[in-house]
């Protein structure tokens, strides 16, 4: 069987099933005008914090203890930025055997290696050219509530 | 001067971005229900991988090659496309976004030896803010600067096909009419934006074998033999232009969402619920282009692959009395559509809506308030604001938040039986808080 375009009586616009909506509209009010309305101001976002460069901007989980003592917990998230030239200090996000790792940068007198923050995890000397992926800029961690 | 600026082997840079384990390795990405190879890294193309090759042809790579399959993650790609897009959209004044990896600038005034440094920072950026690599190829025409960017691409991958110095980025519109020559000798007729397979078997019939030979052909021998089309291609390779820049992406004429269904749907209800998601989402299309439809049209099929299964195919053209772009309407049409066509004992594998005689809701809209008012029908004021709404929340939080209540939902643990296969899709890094990258720490 293969025929198309079978033509259907028009579907009444009456037959749709109906929505109840309740109050979207904005309401008219009579009065003082709002003082607030002429100075356009915006509650605060904080993505004009967290983030500078929007199309450079990642977010990425942390999984792991190891920069505990850098206030990096295990379960925070991490804003990456991928715009930023890496530089000694800055806590990166390096890729290790095809993995992302989140380290403090060592680069001092033509030495290059990944620092963990808590000492029971060694330092990571790549043996190839390290690939930075983009530097940590803000941590966002959820307090107990 | 035109620049086209195109992300390498897109899909699969994208899927980079994210996995970097993939560096280096036969990487494709298939198509809706992994049916066949869309995209494909170098090393992938270097094992003989056709672009469409169908998935089961070439399956058996994955155990002797370690050819990697992905399925397609579009949420991934569409952000970082934005992110590109947006990038190249800083360097000119005028951009049109041609595909989700393409984009035409247009540079007007500007010395020719600057634009390949002007591409270098351009191309620099995408690669460091994004992680997709890019290639630029500049021209005075856009047919050229396609032609230039391909010219890049290869330049880069096929050492040998082009002199090295074009790779990555490459200005035609800054080389001597020789080095054009050249250029355009060394570049099959087919490679020529516009000029499909069959065109060009039929114009190598005509001893036209390179873009060079279609530069020296009477304009008029094309527009009798071929079309008015390949005769400004012809043009256009000759420096004039022909074609001018879409910044302002045209209305589309008619919007469809289908899809093939990851296994076969048997009941009406498994496909009231597909027909019904298309339909929002296509109500949802509709509205972002702010129009509204007149037409709605319905169809389903079986499959045509599973000869031994008996074959049903229809569709069914619903008028709607008034143009409009509501959901619930365009909903209940649909499926109004699907129960005519609907018949039991067969194995669905496809359905779609398509949205049609579409008009300008802005147009519409001052009639049908006025209309309102008098008859009480339809459309008031507020269910506009719902649809806004409605359009807004699945933004905010994702396809699929909120709709109506027929398109079923995925909560609960049995999937909808239609949704599409994606055994080997990738998290969507970027658009889902659930998904976002580890960082092992």
């Amino acid at each position: 069987m293969n025929s198309h375009d079978v033509t259907a009586a028009p579907v009444l616009l009456s037959t749709a099933s109906q929505v109840p909506v309740i109050g979207i509209g904005s309401a008219v009010c009579a009065g003082f005008p709002s003082p607030a309305e002429d100075l356009g101001a915006k509650r605060i976002d904080l993505n004009d914090v967290l983030i500078k460069h929007p199309l450079a901007t990642y977010l990425m989980r942390v999984s792991g203890p190891s920069m505990r003592e850098a206030g990096i917990d295990d379960g925070d998230f991490v804003v990456v930025d991928k715009s930023i030239k890496a530089c000694h200090g800055h806590i990166v996000v390096a890729v290790v055997d095809g993995e992302f790792t989140i380290k403090r940068l060592y680069k001092r007198g033509g030495r290059i290696k990944l620092q963990a923050a808590n000492p029971t995890y060694p330092d990571i000397v790549p043996h190839e050219e390290l690939v930075i992926w983009g530097v940590a800029r803000h941590c966002i961690k959820a307090l107990p509530v | 001067m035109y620049a086209l600026v195109d992300g390498n082997n897109f899909y699969v840079s994208c899927e980079r971005v994210f996995r970097p384990s993939l560096n280096g390795r036969p990487v494709i990405v298939l198509s809706n229900n992994d049916g066949c190879a869309i995209a494909r890294s170098n090393e992938a193309k270097a094992l003989g991988v056709k672009m469409g090759a169908p998935w089961f042809q070439i399956r058996e790579l994955a155990n002797t090659k370690g050819l990697v399959a992905l399925s397609a993650n579009f949420a991934l790609y569409g952000d970082l496309s934005d992110r590109m897009m947006a990038i190249a959209a800083s360097y000119a004044p005028r951009q049109e976004i041609y595909s989700i990896d393409e984009s035409f600038l247009l540079f007007e005034g500007m010395p020719g030896a600057e634009l390949v440094s002007i591409g270098r920072a351009l191309r620099d950026q995408v690669l460091c803010w994004v992680g997709i690599p890019t290639c630029v190829g500049f021209a005075p025409t856009k047919t050229l600067a396609k032609l230039a960017n391909h010219v890049a691409k290869n330049a880069e991958r096929k050492p040998g096909s082009y002199p090295a110095e074009y790779a990555q980025v490459f200005n035609l519109g800054a080389c001597s009419a020789t080095e054009v020559a050249a250029v355009l000798m060394a570049t099959e007729v087919g490679e020529v934006w516009g000029v499909g397979p069959r065109t060009s078997a039929r114009l190598k019939a005509y001893g036209i074998h390179t873009a060079q030979d279609l530069t020296r052909v009477d304009s008029k021998m094309l527009r009798r033999e071929f079309s008015v089309v390949l005769e400004k291609t012809a043009l256009e390779l000759q420096g004039v232009s022909c074609a001018r820049l879409e910044d302002v992406p045209t209305d589309k004429k008619q919007i469809a969402c289908t899809r093939s269904f990851g296994r076969p749907v048997l009941e009406l209800a498994g496909l009231a619920e597909a027909v019904s998601s298309f339909a929002m989402r296509a109500a949802e299309k509709l509205r972002s282009q702010n129009s509204a439809a007149g037409t709605l049209q319905v169809f389903i099929h079986t499959s045509p692959f599973r000869t031994d299964d008996p074959q049903y195919s229809r569709s069914v053209t619903v008028p709607l009395s008034r143009p409009t772009s509501d959901t619930n309407i365009l909903v209940s049409a649909a499926l109004a559509g699907l129960r005519q066509i609907y018949r039991t004992g067969f194995k669905f594998a496809k359905a779609g809506v398509m949205l049609m005689d579409l008009v300008p809701e802005t147009v519409q809209q001052a009639e049908l308030d006025l209309i309102c008012e008098f008859d009480g029908l339809q459309q008031p004021p507020e269910k506009r604001l719902l649809m806004k709404a409605i359009d807004g929340l699945n933004r905010r939080y994702g396809r699929g938040a909120v709709g109506v209540a027929s398109a079923g939902t995925n909560a609960g643990s049995a999937p909808r039986g239609w949704t599409m296969l994606q055994e080997r899709r990738t998290p969507a890094y970027t658009t889902c808080w659930e998904d976002i990258a580890i960082a092992r720490a």
